[in-house]
Parts: structure tokens; sequence; C-alpha cells
């Protein structure tokens, strides 16, 4: 029985295989036309071109099983068991999917407030640990009474034309006035620097593009904001001056549309 | 590996072999299946670079992707030429797969490289991370594909791989067949779809 199976088998030419091949190839030279905005294809078909793409791709994985894996003319068992994996493993994907979108909102939020770039990890770490070791229960126990220091200038740009700022972390002691020189070196983007209560940025920032650039992308009057610079053109620099708040880690954050996902950092005041 | 010439009985009226591979091959779908399916949830959610934009080259990597179909096609010559009881065919087109698959593998080490000296590594962004788990297995499958093709080159060069072993040269080249197809969907989603992202994409709620 299964000698005469294997008998029945007949494998396709050495023209039909180069045939086949030249096919697999034709497909990969227009997926790769498709994409290529050199060849201006690329633009014109803007999202549709994902379909397309992905219609493609499973035509070559179709001729790819049927003819060099030779399904098509071997027994349907094979095709059944490789078709039932194959469909499993679609599932896992649609599952997967829809579970991170069903969540997306929290995680996202969660995961961009708590966002450091991956050099600065180690040090956020140590940092944290120094933190939290001397509490054994209470936490802010140390800390009752603030120590009023002088006058803190804090001198802050950012990173060219990435939106980004240069510095991760800001430090002041609670009272003390503190100043912060903000200078814009991009030669395109407007920026502002808005010191807020910590968690709160992206809130901030959704609220401030309501408020829109009369009020330099800030809400005004709202209770999270402790200070902010005014909007700055590019190349531009300003300064704000306001006490340091009661201890504890607050945010800076640009509220320009958009900028406030990679455009922030730490205000520490101890 | 000559007791395939005696036609076995099984409940199934297929090869026992043969038959265990393609359960592999289904198996291995879930495998691979689960790893993009990881890409594709955190496609777009790194929050730090580089991101696909930064690094992809698509030119480049569709040559290796033409490399690797050119190396199925001498696959299924091996098979041919075994069937033919083609001796000469078999170590050549045996070893003609083996050398464009080892090509593609060495594409691939260019490329790693290249994205580790532009900062992307496994454990810098969710791209890294889920990139190079995915792409790593692919090349690890890969791999030990090559091995397994020089091993059945060695055994066709002392001629006791024919007509009659026809079975042993057929199941290397069905993995080597889904680790190409494997990399046509790789291609297409991580490359060809994925390869342009940018940074952080706002997401409403987010």
């Amino acid at each position: 029985m299964a000698h005469e199976t294997e008998q029945e088998i007949h494998h396709p030419s050495f023209k039909q295989y180069l045939l086949i091949a030249i096919i697999l190839f034709a497909i990969t030279i227009v997926e790769f036309l498709l994409i290529w905005d050199r060849v201006g294809i690329s633009d014109d078909l803007g999202a549709s071109k994902i379909p397309l793409l992905v219609g493609l791709s499973v035509v070559k994985f179709y001729i790819v099983i049927m003819f060099y894996m030779h399904l098509r003319f071997d027994d349907k068992l094979f095709t059944r068991i490789f078709i039932a994996g194959l469909a499993l493993a679609f599932l896992v994907g649609l599952a997967l999917l829809g579970l991170f979108t069903a969540m997306n909102g929290d995680q996202r939020s969660y995961a961009l407030d708590r966002a450091v770039p991956y050099e600065e990890h180690a040090e956020t770490e140590k940092a944290a640990e120094e933190t939290t070791t001397p509490a054994t229960g209470e936490t802010t126990e140390t800390e009752t009474t603030p120590i009023v220091s002088g006058p803190v200038a804090i001198a802050i740009g950012a990173v060219g034309e990435t939106l980004a700022f240069d510095t991760a972390s800001i430090t002041a002691d609670s009272g003390a006035e503190v100043t912060i020189t903000f200078t814009n070196p991009s030669a395109n983007n407007q920026h502002n620097l808005v010191i807020v209560e910590a968690g709160t940025k992206d809130a901030v920032a959704a609220d401030g593009t309501a408020a829109g650039p009369a009020n330099d992308w800030v809400p005004p009057g709202d209770a999270r904001v402790v200070a902010n610079t005014k909007l700055l053109d590019p190349g531009a620099s300003g300064e704000v001056t306001f006490t340091a708040p009661a201890p504890g880690t607050y945010q800076f954050v640009c509220t320009f549309p958009g900028h406030n996902f990679t455009m922030f950092g730490d205000f520490v005041v101890n | 590996m000559a007791h395939a010439v005696e036609p076995e009985y099984t409940t199934t009226g297929l090869n026992h072999r043969k038959l265990l591979m393609w359960v592999f091959l289904g198996s291995d779908c879930l495998f691979f299946g689960a790893l993009i399916a990881t890409y594709m949830v955190y496609r777009g959610q790194s929050l730090v670079g580089p991101y696909p934009i930064d690094i992809i080259n698509v030119p480049v990597t569709t040559i290796s992707t033409f490399v690797l179909l050119m190396s199925s096609f001498a696959m299924v010559q091996a098979l041919a030429a075994t069937n033919a009881d083609d001796k000469r065919g078999i170590v050549s087109w045996l070893l003609a797969t083996a050398f464009l698959g080892a090509i593609f593998i060495g594409f691939q080490v260019v490329e790693f490289n290249a994205f580790k000296n532009e900062g992307l590594t496994l454990g810098g962004n969710l791209f890294g991370a889920t990139f190079f788990t995915l792409t790593g297995f692919h090349g690890a499958h890969v791999t030990l594909g090559i091995i397994w093709l020089l091993a059945m080159a060695i055994l066709a060069a002392k001629g006791r791989v024919g007509s009659k072993t026809a079975l042993d040269v057929e199941l290397v080249g069905l993995y080597w067949h889904f680790v190409d197809i494997v990399w046509i969907v790789i291609f297409t989603l991580l490359y060809l779809i994925g390869g342009f992202d940018t940074g952080p994409v706002a997401l409403p709620g987010g």
C-alpha cells in the first residue's frame, strides 16, 4: 500500500520546476517594486499595498507547499496535518493581537510614563534603590523638613531635530528658587517645557492641545502644571522661575502636540 | 536507512517518517506563528530607537530572499537527481542548496552586525527583542538545514543515497522548503510591510 502510494507520486519536470522558480522570482520583484519609493508606485498605492503584499506572499507560500513540497501530488492527509498546524498558528496570532489590542490603552500609557532610554536604565534603577532602601514601612519619613537651599539654575536643551530633551532627569531641593533655561536648537520645531505632577504628562499634553497655541499648548490654570516656559520658536530660548514644590518626583515635558510621547524627563525634588 | 526499500505496513498507508516530518512542520508553524504574532503585537510600540525605518535595508534583504528561493530550486533538483540515481547530480545539487543557504546566513550575519552597530540589541527595545528572536530562530533553522544537507551530500558522495532511499532526501527537502516559506512570511511582514515603521504611534487612549 505504502509502496504504491510512493510510486504514484509524479514530480514535475525540470522545465516545470524552472517555471515555478521564475514565477517565484517574478512575484518577489513585483513585491519589491511595490514598496520601493524610488519607483513611485509605493506612494500612489498608500495603505492599499499591504493587502496586495500579503496576497502575493500567500501566492508564493501556496506555490512552494503545493509544488516544491509536492502536497498537490501527495496524500491529502499530509496537507490536512500541515494546514491544521498553520490554522492553529493563525489562531494564536489572532488571539494575541486581539488580547493586546484590547488592553492597549492602559498598557501603553503605563509604559510611556515609565519609559527610560536604554543607556539610562542602570542609573535609574540605582537611584530607585537608593530612595526605597531607607524606607522601612513609612515612605517619606526623612523628608518632613524641607531643606531650603539657595537659588538653583538649570540649563536644558533639546537634541537637534529629534523630539527629545538632552537631559533625562533634573533635581532641586524643595522650597528652593529654581530657574530653568530651556534652549530650543531645532531649525524646524517649536518646543516648550512644562513641569507637571508625576504621571500626568500625557493628560496635560492632551489638554494643552485643546488649549491651543495661543496658550503655548498649556492648559491655563491647571492644578497639575507646576510651571512652564513660553512656546519657543526654532533657535529661541526661554526661562521660567518658580519655587520647587513638595518633595517627590515630577515630570517635565514638551506639550507641543505629539512631542509628549518622547520628549519628557523626571524632575526630582528632594 | 535502507529499510525504506521494503513496503512497510501502516494503518494510514503512509510512510511513518514522512508523516512524522509533516507533523513536525505543522507544529513548527505554531512555533513561528507565536514569534510572528509577538512581533506584530509589539509592532510600533518601541518607545526608544532605533526604529525599523532607521535600519531595515529592503534592497539587500530582497537579494538574500532571492538566494533562499534559488536554494529551494536547487533542492528540488537534488530530489529529482536522487530519483534518477544520478550520483553526481545528487551531490552537486545538495552542495548547491547548502551553499546558497550559507550565503543567506552570511547576509544575516552582516545584517545583524550592522544593526548591532546602529544600536539595535535584543534588550534595547521591543523592536530589537522581537526582531532578533524571530529572525534569529529562523537563521538557526537554516543553519540546521545546512548541516543536514552537508551530511546528506557526504552520504551521497559515498554512494549511499539513491532512488531506493529517496525519502531521506525528500525529508531534508521538506524541511528546507518549510524554512523557505517561513522566510516568505517574515520577509513580507518584517521588511516589506514593517520595514518602514517609524517611532511611537500615538494611539487613542495612549
